[in-house]
């Protein structure tokens, strides 16, 4: 083990990270500053908002608008943007983005995380044993199946849940988070609240399924061809010890790495999906910032996809480092 | 430099051809891909003599949110227009938009990745750091915040080469952000097919650097481009339909993704209209999938390696 490799590797990996970021914020910055109009008045609420001349301008040298474009307004906004503060919203006035955004964030979490999780037990299982038993039936079933949904937009197959399960069977809701009149913090409303998620964690999970048993197919497949396994048969191990000492532990580094990257990538997924439901994350905060041209807060939710796509690039590459040495040489 | 090229005898070539063809249209998949494509394709050319104009509020001809019938194959909309109509139209749009963000991406992508592997050095440091940039952000994140910003700065009316603004941003946008995959797998094949001896021929036989990478080096990287470009549709098409059902789209002309927003606006889930929300999904299933299919038979075609023996 070669410390000091170790942490070049790391530090390659983390200084990869960091400009990615900084490209999403100049970016920001950059797509702000070409909107028509004064960003000013952009930040203060659009022309909507009836501000003073003496406000706006004491906001212009707040914000350091009346300063160069580059390094100034630059460096500012960096800083700005590092400390939280992203302008304030059009539609909703006078309301910080970062306050927005925060308040709609755990409706997403909930969502994204539970539907991970669901896509994750079984898609992984399903893939491995395809790989396993390859050719199977179950083999043919699920790759077929897999990518159908891998082609499917998440947000029809959301719809599609909604016709058959709310407005047909009229089993559960297709629409909110919770019933008009549900005392919040009771059973009841706990229970209805989950009856609310199910058709869109269903969605959201549909969507991941396909990708998780392709490439846990894939991987097993590679394995169970290595020479590695040869050897495990000849020196007389069972399938099933075959499968857990051996098989299981190699196909899953490439799972574990797509795992981590979907952390980023499925709040983006969402978006769409919650659309649909009108499901009060930050998918339904996006679409009414993108009716109401509210770009204040388009870029705060660009920001938050960004930084999640980043950090969650990040995980990935270091467990990857972590479950398989070779890559750190 | 003409006389410094091999040129391969016509027969030859055919045989290479009809011998990549005989694999590639052996697998079921690719089949299956290329019937589905070819009859949307057909389809998407000639939609005024299959159904008609395109149909309007104005001009739409039967009643609101009809189920399937003789008259209506797919039902009718909110308004009254024959579904049918409207998915063959979209057809037209959402292939359009596919393809043409496809070659822009498959052109930006290419010509990234094989300078920075040709040239290497800090020419291939920065255009890789760029490209790290667009493989790590998808294309749906990106067009999400760039598309509705060119918008305002364009205005919405008008045509620009036959497609509304939003869908002549939406592709533009579409090509521009996804072509890091591509640059990045050419980078590589470039990395290695400039070692090879027939780039130092050229070399010594004084072609251009321009010359090399047109004439050598870019006929070698036909089949990865052509593999992945039928995966990078199936990208632009997923990108397409989700910004479009965001409300990104034009409603003067629909793409699948377009009525799926107008279906969802217009309640048509809750009221029970699967015809309209079934219709344009079906069709985008169908051509992402086949477009998968073929990719995935194209690379199975030109890696045989990658075919495990069972």
């Amino acid at each position: 083990m070669n410390g000091g490799r170790t942490g070049r590797h790391i530090g390659s990996i983390l200084i990869r990270a960091i400009i990615t970021l900084l490209m999403v914020v100049v970016l920001n910055f950059v797509l702000f500053r070409v909107i028509p109009g004064d960003p000013a008045a952009l930040l203060l609420g659009g022309a909507r908002t009836s501000v003073t001349a003496e406000q706006m301008e004491a906001q212009r040298q707040n914000w350091g608008l009346d300063r160069p474009l580059f390094p100034d307004q630059v460096v500012h906004y960096l800083s700005a943007t590092l400390q939280g503060d992203l302008g304030y919203s059009f539609k909703f006035r006078g309301q910080r983005v970062a306050d927005l955004i925060l308040e709609r964030l755990p409706a997403t979490i909930v969502l994204v995380g539970l539907a991970q999780f669901i896509a994750i037990l079984s898609g992984v299982m399903l893939g491995l044993y395809a790989g396993w038993r390859r050719g199977g039936a179950v083999d043919h079933i699920a790759t077929g199946a897999s990518l159908a949904l891998y082609s499917t937009p998440s947000f029809w197959l959301g719809m599609l849940l909604v016709v058959i399960f709310s407005t047909s069977l009229g089993w559960l809701p297709g629409y909110g988070a919770y019933s008009p009149g549900t005392i919040t913090g009771s059973l009841d409303s706990l229970l209805d609240y989950l009856r609310h998620l199910a058709l869109p964690v269903t969605a959201v999970a549909l969507g991941l399924i396909g990708q998780y048993v392709v490439v846990a197919r894939a991987a097993m497949s590679d394995v169970v061809t290595e020479d590695y396994m040869v050897t495990a048969r000849a020196k007389g191990l069972t399938n099933g010890q075959m499968l857990m000492r051996h098989a299981f532990r190699n196909a899953m580094l490439p799972v574990v790495t797509l795992i981590a990257l979907n952390l980023g990538y499925v709040v983006a997924g969402a978006i769409t999906v919650e659309a649909v439901f009108a499901w009060p994350g930050i998918g339904g905060l996006t679409v009414e910032a993108l009716n109401a041209r509210d770009y204040p807060v388009l870029q705060g939710i660009f920001l938050l996809l960004g930084a999640s796509i980043v950090v969650a690039n990040l995980i990935a590459d270091l467990a990857y480092g972590l479950l398989d040495p070779r890559v750190r040489q | 430099m003409s006389e410094s090229t091999v040129r391969y005898s016509p027969r030859g070539r055919a045989r290479a051809i009809k011998g990549f063809l005989r694999q590639f249209l052996s697998y079921g998949s690719a089949q299956v891909g290329l019937v589905c494509l070819v009859f949307f394709l057909v389809v998407a050319a000639v939609p005024n003599i299959l159904v008609g104009p395109l149909q309007t509020a104005i001009n739409a001809t039967g009643d609101f949110l009809v189920p399937p019938s003789g008259q209506h194959l797919l039902g009718t909309d909110e308004v009254g227009r024959d579904v049918l109509n409207l998915v063959v139209h979209g057809a037209r749009i959402s292939l359009m938009i596919a393809l043409l963000s496809t070659v822009i991406s498959l052109v930006v992508g290419t010509t990234i990745g094989m300078t920075a592997g040709y040239y290497g050095g800090r020419v291939d440091v920065w255009l890789m750091r760029l490209t790290d940039f667009f493989f790590v952000m998808p294309s749906f994140v990106l067009a999400l915040v760039i598309t509705p910003v060119v918008l305002e700065v364009m205005g919405r009316g008008g045509e620009i080469l036959g497609f509304r603004p939003s869908l002549f941003v939406i592709l533009v946008v579409i090509g521009m952000t996804s072509w890091a995959f591509v640059a990045r797998i050419v980078r590589s094949q470039t990395l290695s097919l400039k070692e090879r001896t027939f780039i130092d021929r050229a070399r010594v036989v004084g072609s251009s650097n321009f010359n090399i990478m047109v004439r050598h080096i870019l006929p070698n990287l036909v089949p990865q481009i052509a593999a992945n470009g039928a995966l990078v549709v199936a990208g632009a098409i997923y990108v397409e339909t989700s910004l479009s059902f965001l409300g990104l789209g034009d409603p003067l002309q629909p793409s699948w993704g377009t009525l799926l927003s107008l279906a969802q606006r217009a309640g048509a889930a809750s009221a029970g209209a699967w015809w309209y929300l079934g219709a344009p999904g079906v069709c985008v299933l169908t051509v992402s999938l086949s477009f998968v299919l073929i990719g995935n038979a194209l690379d199975d075609t030109f890696n045989p390696r990658r075919r495990v023996i069972p």
